[in-house]
């Protein structure tokens, strides 16, 4: 699903974000990306949806080159990726209903598509009798929730969260990434960047750690460390 | 695909967010396209009124409606001859009733008792030198010769309205150009304002696979919006302008220089419609160059 070919990102001022980097993800697999601050995990997820481009190597996305995408090309790309944030990143004058809408209005989607999917979506992560509130009526889980609901709303093939728990006490985590694991059960790729240990011990998943843009440890069913 | 009640409401939001400055810019885009407007109506109703002295004509001889071939000879043999004079045309009866229907357009009651008949040929002339004194002398010459109706002066007054409306022009014109270059920054900027105000749906429009178009329209229509707004504003005014100042100058009696000043519902539409499409011009420069700065997007 994910392939990244001796892939090397240098932002301004010659810093080295991404050096080198090779790996292979699955379809259906779930991947926690670890390592310290600056290590280069959010890079790592940005130049998935192309965000990012990088300076040499290749990245595959479902059998794509992307480096080779047009510009035009790219809103297709990500309609096929949903996409996390540790701030949650919700419009706060629009309700959860809005917000999650917002997502599939903005790709153009016709009006009865909207309702029957958001509706759907809001109710499999629990926040149905929620739909009306503002993100400033909600705890940070639900925010999250609500993200989360925004980002799998178009059902993409990938999700990518970039530390979706860094935000949010341990009981609280927990629930995100039982959410998280949902998703993955439906065939959704979920590529992960964290900080919290006791997350990625207990969950048992595939581990990718970085270390100052360099790929030190790719282990199934890894642990922090 | 694009939703267009999305797009519509987009775009009504950023108005309302951002009235005082799209308020602010509908008015510099009205006033400015008001001047322009004014400009094109005037210079229109001073060519009307003076149509028959433009291009250096300063005297008209008018024959007789039966002049005889030989006395029309005799004018032209004048004429021809005459070191003096730079130019000269004739204009039959049929020429000088289309130039009479165009003087008069709109008043049916005096179309209807004219015919081409009674309208005499003439001859306009224009003189190398248009000194009044050289003009008036040389002008005289043809007074009183066989077939000669009367000879008519441009004199100093049509000249002075000429002179006027050329300068008062030229100073509407430059003064539009300029507040319509305002309006184009004015949109500019409130777009600006309005794309910073919604950096962050921006954001999540581009994460979640919304198309560049997508994105910048709302913003294009914002644009467009407000100068066609700015257009409704200067149309209206320039409805008003021609039939409460300028049919009211022609109507006076007691400035005769200025009758026949006026302008026709085809200028007025015409110049309405040049209006709004400089107001769709200036509107797309400003929303283009506003998206394509402040988006700054690449994907």
């Amino acid at each position: 699903m994910i392939r990244f070919e001796n892939v090397t990102k240098v932002y301004k001022g010659d810093v080295v974000a991404l050096r080198g980097a090779s790996v292979d993800i699955s379809k259906g697999e779930f991947v926690f990306l670890v390592g310290p601050s600056g290590s280069g995990k959010s890079t790592f997820i940005r130049l998935i949806n192309r965000e990012n481009i990088a300076e040499h190597g290749r990245i595959f996305v479902a059998g794509r080159d992307i480096g080779d995408l047009n510009s035009w090309k790219v809103p297709y790309l990500r309609r096929n990726i949903g996409y996390i944030f540790q701030d949650f990143k919700l419009l706060h004058k629009k309700t959860v209903w809005e917000n999650v809408a917002f997502a599939l209005e903005v790709i153009g989607k016709p009006r009865h598509v909207v309702r029957h999917q958001v509706s759907a979506i809001i109710d499999l992560v629990g926040l149905s009798h929620k739909q009306d509130r503002f993100p400033n009526e909600l705890s940070g889980g639900e925010q999250q929730r609500v993200s989360i609901a925004r980002a799998f709303v178009n059902r993409p093939l990938i999700l990518l969260a970039d530390e979706p728990t860094g935000n949010l006490d341990p009981k609280t985590s927990v629930e995100i990434m039982r959410l998280l694991e949902r998703i993955n059960d439906t065939g959704t790729t979920v590529v992960m960047a964290t900080h919290d240990s006791s997350i990625v011990n207990r969950m048992r998943q595939r581990v990718v750690e970085l270390n100052r843009g360099m790929i030190t440890r790719d282990q199934a069913r890894g642990v922090y460390q | 695909m694009l939703s267009y009640r999305y797009t519509l409401r987009e775009t009504t939001q950023n108005l309302q967010r951002n009235l005082q400055l799209a308020t602010a810019t509908i008015i510099t885009v009205g006033v400015s396209l008001t001047m322009f407007g004014g400009f094109s109506l005037f210079q229109t109703a001073v060519d009307g009124a003076t149509k028959r002295w433009a291009d250096g004509i300063e005297f008209v001889i008018w024959m007789n409606v039966d002049t005889t071939e030989e006395a029309d000879k005799h004018i032209r043999r004048m004429l021809e001859n005459s070191p003096e004079i730079a130019d000269w045309h004739y204009k039959d009866q049929e020429e000088t009733y289309k130039e009479f229907k165009e003087i008069v357009a709109g008043n049916e009651e005096i179309l209807d008792i004219v015919e081409q008949e009674i309208l005499p040929p003439s001859y306009r002339v224009a003189p190398i030198d248009n000194d009044v004194d050289i003009v008036q002398e040389l002008g005289d010459q043809f007074k009183g010769q066989p077939g000669v109706r009367t000879v008519t002066f441009a004199g100093e007054a049509i000249r002075d309205i000429q002179d006027l409306a050329q300068r008062s022009g030229r100073v509407l014109f430059i003064g539009s150009v300029i507040l319509l270059g305002a309006s184009t920054l004015l949109i500019l900027n409130t777009l600006a304002i309005a794309i910073s105000n919604r950096q962050r749906e921006i954001e999540i429009m581009r994460i979640v696979g919304a198309t560049k178009w997508f994105i910048r329209l709302p913003f294009m229509l914002e644009g467009l919006v407000q100068g066609v707004l700015g257009a409704a504003i200067a149309m209206v005014s320039n409805m008003l302008l021609r039939t409460y100042v300028i049919d009211r100058f022609g109507q006076t009696d007691a400035i005769q220089l200025l009758s026949g000043f006026k302008v026709s519902d085809a200028a007025l539409l015409r110049t309405n419609l040049t209006v709004l499409i400089i107001a769709v011009i200036v509107s797309v420069i400003g929303s283009g160059f506003a998206v394509t700065i402040y988006l700054d997007d690449d994907n």
